[in-house]
């Protein structure tokens, strides 16, 4: 029996950080490895992507039993969402470690980086309800411990804070998987936690099915995070060291998005298009009212934060909009978002190194100092606000497309998209990179060689799937009509 | 061959890419000449001129137009994009013109750049603009020329915020942006809906046109206007106009090329472009005559009490764009094409004859603080002249014809109120312009601060092929009442000239009033300005010179209350309240966790206590069971 593929993507990089942990290596050298690590990763995920098959099905699957006596097994697989996932999963963690290639010098933030690639990679490909949670939880850890170790400020406060607010948000999904693992057990007298088992499950009352979908959906809304559990966010990615925050905005909420869609529509398809026109008013919601908060923050991380919470408001909006180009776009932005926002956060980082924490109001004038991290910013920045010729237009206008197919009222609403993330976005460029001003900053240094070659394959994909997008968008059309049509029954061939 | 149409897009834009890379090597590794930007920056506009001329060329000879669709841009569900090119009539007559007149301005501005650190990141931006610009033209789709009306946006932005490290560049670049996000949200909506009725056999004008007269005419409106406030920010109309005149932050060839020439005649072009949506609306379409008619007036009045002279151009270029949208707004497509063609000969040389001043008196804008410039700049000052002469309306130079031609349609449409505001504005036109120029070229007693001199042959050679342009362009629409045949109107098939029901005795009246409220304009200039005494000037005050105050108003309204909201829903709702709650609900298991401590307290007399009355109640319970 061999290994399969989607195995050495999850334990390759907790195998390495096991050794390293106990091996006497510098610094330097665990870096590298970590690094190397991650290469090989992108490698596999490439391998994945080019023998995909353009089906909805799922693919790459392994199967083993683990816990026999309640049929827990641990059962792997993905699909084209997954896919997309795991292949900017892929890209974006090299190209962090390249940003903090000089940055971060304990040894333990590089394994915990590598920790966390395992655990992101688990939750992502489980189609076992209770590997997903041992996962999902498990992720969770080494951030902690990042935040705890290297963050700034309060940072043993906003550990706590994030903590105990997901963990109690996942105990409600918890409490929900073993209720539906009991439920497969009376009706059909076997153990089984697999997702494909338990969609088979008709003898729970329709009032007993919302308290499950809301159990898994505070979860879910906690990660995003949706409007009003997004309290969490602000002194957590305010306090966070750059690698951190990275990994919490660009990945970890795309994950909860990812969740949504992999376990909730399977679970409660009719639940999922009963209360969607909640879900989309709720995102379209949160995309205003973040982006507005955004407006006054003068902390670079906080603005950011905001921003993602808008963003993030706005796919989940995609996603409950039920057609193909709602989701397809939600599919969409949560790369061109992961990878926009991902590499700001990595460029706000990079100058925090060189300045120190600072407000908006003690910054200005770096652009002549350094170019390259202008223009960095600007690519990343165009993508945020979507302007065509990036990835961000394409997902927004996808998005805004299907959310009018889905209610037009909601739709001129979900426009608004084109100007909230440019009142604030060129405000903070003007203000932190443009224009000069008294403030000191003649320690700013333009990027490294590490640095430009980190974000160069960010700033290429941005462009290159906005101008033939649909080089990018088959892969995942098969998988996303798979949902509609066999499980919601809402699409159309 | 029709591969040629992207050929015209793609020039610009390699060679923006290019100029980019080889700038960001000059910044940062090594210094590179000027001419390596020179060359890919002229010959980019120049190659897409050719292959405009081919592409026009060919359509000429075959009657068809030439499509190209090199790839499937998206393709979702049913609805397939292609990314596709339209070499038509209209778009190419729009392609012709801006290549040349924009292959002009870059050579201008080779020179008006030349000691600029920032050279090839200034031309970078310019062949991006170019590029996006023709996208927008020859995009066969809305879809796809939004990708251009917004590339064009963001062009505007960088190039207005061009000199960055000033805060109020950049402040006039983000207004620009936004405000014609603004706009866009507009376009956005009309295009979804247009997306829902049409997007399944493909998106392009075509398919669109088949699929608008089974639209529901309630819908349809909603989607003119919508797409019309698109063209509201885009050439800056009424209310989405405050961009414009801050835009002139950007150095002049900018407000040439994009702020004159090209970018902001976008809103025009889109209109005609949904000719065929436009007819079956004519309401709609009074709406905009109405709201170009109102512009132009605005616009005008505002012009005449301002003294920045690229400030005046500004108000100008919104003034004539009001004018267009007089014409699209009542179905006459041609004359506004028309007049968008002949503007941009004189706009363009407008404002790059004020650039030449500005740069002969050492970066002064202020026209009470030139003066005399006749004798420091004589080709300058005939360019100048010409350029004046056609924007006021007087025969034979461009502006005539086309703009006699706009009044023509409002009269014959029976629009008089119309009409009569476009006739004031006329007077205004011809007033201010020649205020202008009197003041700037033959005012007397001039205080200049530096000795003034005279421009290079690279900057005065562009002027005098425009000034030629502003007087022959004319002639190109020619009515037929002078004996010509409506070059424009007939070329341009489908969206030409609407047959005017006016008899010719009505025609020659309304043409010899043009030409006498032109003169009558130019005359109280004359009376005002001619030899004004500079050294007198008083600084003008007024509501007018304070632009009606509509900035400060937006300012109010928009800027200011979204921040206070920002501030409200950040700290007021979020911390005080989001926040409070999910704290004030961890404090209340930490009360609740102290008080059933409180149960724990390690004395034993309390704990016999409890024993004693859980084993009563117990006892209670067992006897009352029993029985």
């Amino acid at each position: 029996m061999s290994i399969g593929i989607l195995s050495i993507i999850i334990f390759l990089p907790m195998v390495v950080a096991l050794a390293l942990m106990v091996a006497p290596f510098s610094s330097r050298i665990t870096r590298n490895a970590a690094f190397g690590v991650s290469l090989t990763i992108f490698a596999l995920a490439l391998y994945i992507y080019t023998h995909f098959e353009l089906t909805g099905t799922i693919q790459f699957k392994e199967f083993y039993p683990w816990i026999k006596s309640y049929g827990i097994s641990y059962s792997l697989g993905i699909d084209g969402f997954s896919l997309i996932i795991l292949m900017l999963i892929a890209t974006l963690i090299p190209s962090a470690y390249l940003l903090l290639w000089n940055n971060a010098r304990s040894k333990s933030y590089w394994i915990s980086m590598l920790f966390i690639q395992s655990g992101i990679s688990g939750t992502l490909f489980s189609l076992d309800l209770f590997l997903f949670y041992f996962f999902w939880e498990a992720m969770l850890l080494p951030v902690f411990m990042i935040i705890g170790l290297f963050g700034s400020g309060n940072r043993v406060f906003s550990t706590l804070k994030i903590t105990i607010y997901t963990i109690m948000g996942s105990l409600f999904m918890f409490v929900s998987i073993l209720y539906l693992g009991v439920a497969h057990y009376y009706e059909f007298g076997v153990w089984s936690f697999a997702l494909s088992d338990l969609v088979n499950i008709t003898t729970i009352a329709r009032e007993q099915k919302i308290f499950l979908f809301f159990g898994f959906m505070l979860a879910f809304a906690i990660k995003i995070p949706l409007f009003p559990f997004h309290s969490w966010l602000l002194q957590t990615y305010s306090n966070s060291p750059t690698g951190g925050v990275f990994l919490l905005s660009s990945i970890m909420a795309k994950l909860g998005v990812y969740a949504l869609v992999r376990f909730m529509i399977p679970l409660f398809p009719d639940l999922f298009a009963q209360f969607s026109i909640y879900f989309v008013a709720l995102g379209i919601f949160g995309l205003v009212y973040f982006g507005i908060a955004a407006i006054c923050q003068m902390n670079i991380k906080k603005m950011f934060a905001y921003s993602s919470a808008s963003h993030l408001g706005f796919i989940t909006a995609g996603v409950f909009a039920l057609n193909v180009q709602g989701m397809m776009g939600s599919a969409f932005l949560i790369v061109a978002h992961a990878i926009a926002t991902g590499g700001l956060f990595l460029l706000v980082g990079v100058m925090e190194r060189h300045l120190g924490i600072r407000s908006l109001s003690g910054l200005g004038g770096i652009a002549t100092k350094a170019p390259w991290f202008t223009l960095f910013f600007a690519i990343m920045l165009f993508c945020t606000v979507g302007i065509p010729g990036t990835n961000g237009f394409v997902a927004e206008l996808l998005i805004v497309l299907g959310i009018f197919h889905y209610n037009p009222y909601l739709g001129v609403l979900s426009a608004l998209t084109v100007l909230v993330a440019a009142s604030y976005m060129f405000w903070v460029f003007q203000k932190a990179v443009l224009v000069k001003s008294d403030n000191d900053v003649s320690n700013m240094k333009d990027l490294s060689l590490y640095e430009i070659l980190g974000l160069l394959p960010l700033a290429v994909l941005i462009i290159a799937m906005g101008v033939y997008p649909d080089l990018f968008l088959y892969k995942i059309e098969p998988t996303l009509q798979h949902y509609l049509i066999d499980i919601l029954h809402v699409g159309v061939k | 061959m029709s591969a040629l149409l992207a050929g015209i897009v793609l020039a610009p834009l390699l060679s923006a890419v290019l100029i980019g890379l080889l700038y960001m090597l000059n910044i940062t590794q090594m210094p590179l000449s000027k001419r390596w930007f020179t060359l890919p920056a002229l010959f980019a506009p120049f190659l897409s001129f050719c292959f405009g001329v081919i592409a026009f060329l060919e359509v000429a000879n075959s009657g068809t137009a030439l499509h190209f669709e090199p790839y499937l841009w998206l393709s979702v569900g049913e609805y397939k994009i292609y990314m596709g090119f339209l070499g038509d009539k209209l778009s190419l007559f729009m392609v012709l013109f801006i290549t040349f007149v924009g292959w002009l301005i870059h050579l201008y501005a080779t020179a008006y750049m030349s000691d600029d650190a920032g050279y090839g990141k200034f031309f970078f931006y310019f062949n991006l603009f170019l590029s996006s610009m023709l996208l927008l033209v020859l995009a066969d789709g809305p879809l796809i020329m939004f990708i251009g009306w917004e590339g064009v946006g963001l062009c505007s932005y960088l190039l207005i915020s061009f000199y960055f490290q000033d805060n109020s560049n950049v402040v006039a670049g983000n207004k620009a942006f936004i405000v014609n996000r603004v706009g866009d949200l507009g376009f956005l909506v009309g295009l979804a809906i247009l997306f829902f009725y049409c997007g399944d056999a493909g998106f392009s004008y075509t398919t669109i046109a088949h699929h608008v007269a089974s639209m529901p005419s309630s819908l349809l409106q909603i989607v003119g206007i919508a797409l019309f406030i698109g063209a509201m920010g885009k050439s800056a109309q009424i209310p989405l106009y405050v961009w414009l005149p801050d835009a002139m932050a950007g150095p002049t060839p900018v407000s040439a090329l994009i702020h004159a020439a090209t970018m902001v005649t976008a809103g025009v072009y889109m209109v005609a472009r949904f000719a065929f949506l436009y007819e079956l609306i004519p309401n709609v379409g009074l709406f905009i005559a109405y709201i170009g008619a109102f512009s132009a007036l605005f616009a005008a009045v505002i012009a005449t009490k301002q003294s920045d002279i690229k400030k005046i151009l500004a108000y100008s270029t919104m003034s004539q764009l009001g004018y267009m949208f007089i014409a699209v707004g009542l179905g006459a497509y041609s004359s506004a094409l028309f007049h968008v063609f002949t503007h941009a000969f004189f706009k363009a040389l407008l404002f790059m004859g004020a650039g030449a001043v500005i740069i002969a008196l050492h970066h002064e804008q202020n026209i009470f603080k030139m003066g005399k410039m006749r004798r420091v700049t004589p080709v300058v000052y005939a360019t100048m002249l010409m350029a004046t002469l056609a924007i006021s309306g007087i025969p034979p130079f461009a502006g005539f014809f086309s703009k006699d031609e706009i009044l023509l349609v409002a009269f014959a449409s029976g629009e008089y109120v119309i009409w009569g505001i476009a006739v004031c504005s006329a007077v205004l036109t011809a007033y201010y312009m020649f205020r202008l120029f009197f003041v700037v070229f033959e005012g007397k007693n001039a205080l200049h601060v530096n000795h003034p001199h005279d421009v290079s042959w690279v900057m005065k050679a562009p002027l005098v092929v425009l000034a030629l342009g502003s007087l022959l362009a004319g002639f190109t629409g020619l009515p037929s009442l002078l004996g010509g045949s409506h070059l424009i109107g007939s070329w341009l098939g489908e969206w030409g000239m609407r047959v005017i029901s006016v008899s010719h005795e009505t025609e020659w009246l309304l043409l010899g009033l043009n030409v006498a409220i032109s003169l009558l304009g130019i005359g109280i200039a004359y009376q005002k300005f001619y030899g004004y005494d500079l050294s007198r000037h008083q600084e003008a005050k007024g509501i007018v010179y304070n632009k009606f105050y509509i900035d400060e108003i937006y300012d109010v309204l928009f800027v200011r209350s979204i921040r206070k909201l920002s501030e409200f829903i950040a700290v007021g709702l979020d911390v005080n309240i989001v926040d409070r709650v999910i704290m004030g609900l961890s404090h209340g298991f930490i009360k609740l966790g102290h008080v059933v401590a409180l149960v724990q307290n390690a004395n034993v007399r309390f704990y016999a206590l409890i024993m004693m009355l859980g084993i009563s109640v117990a006892s209670c319970y067992l006897i009352w069971a029993v029985e």
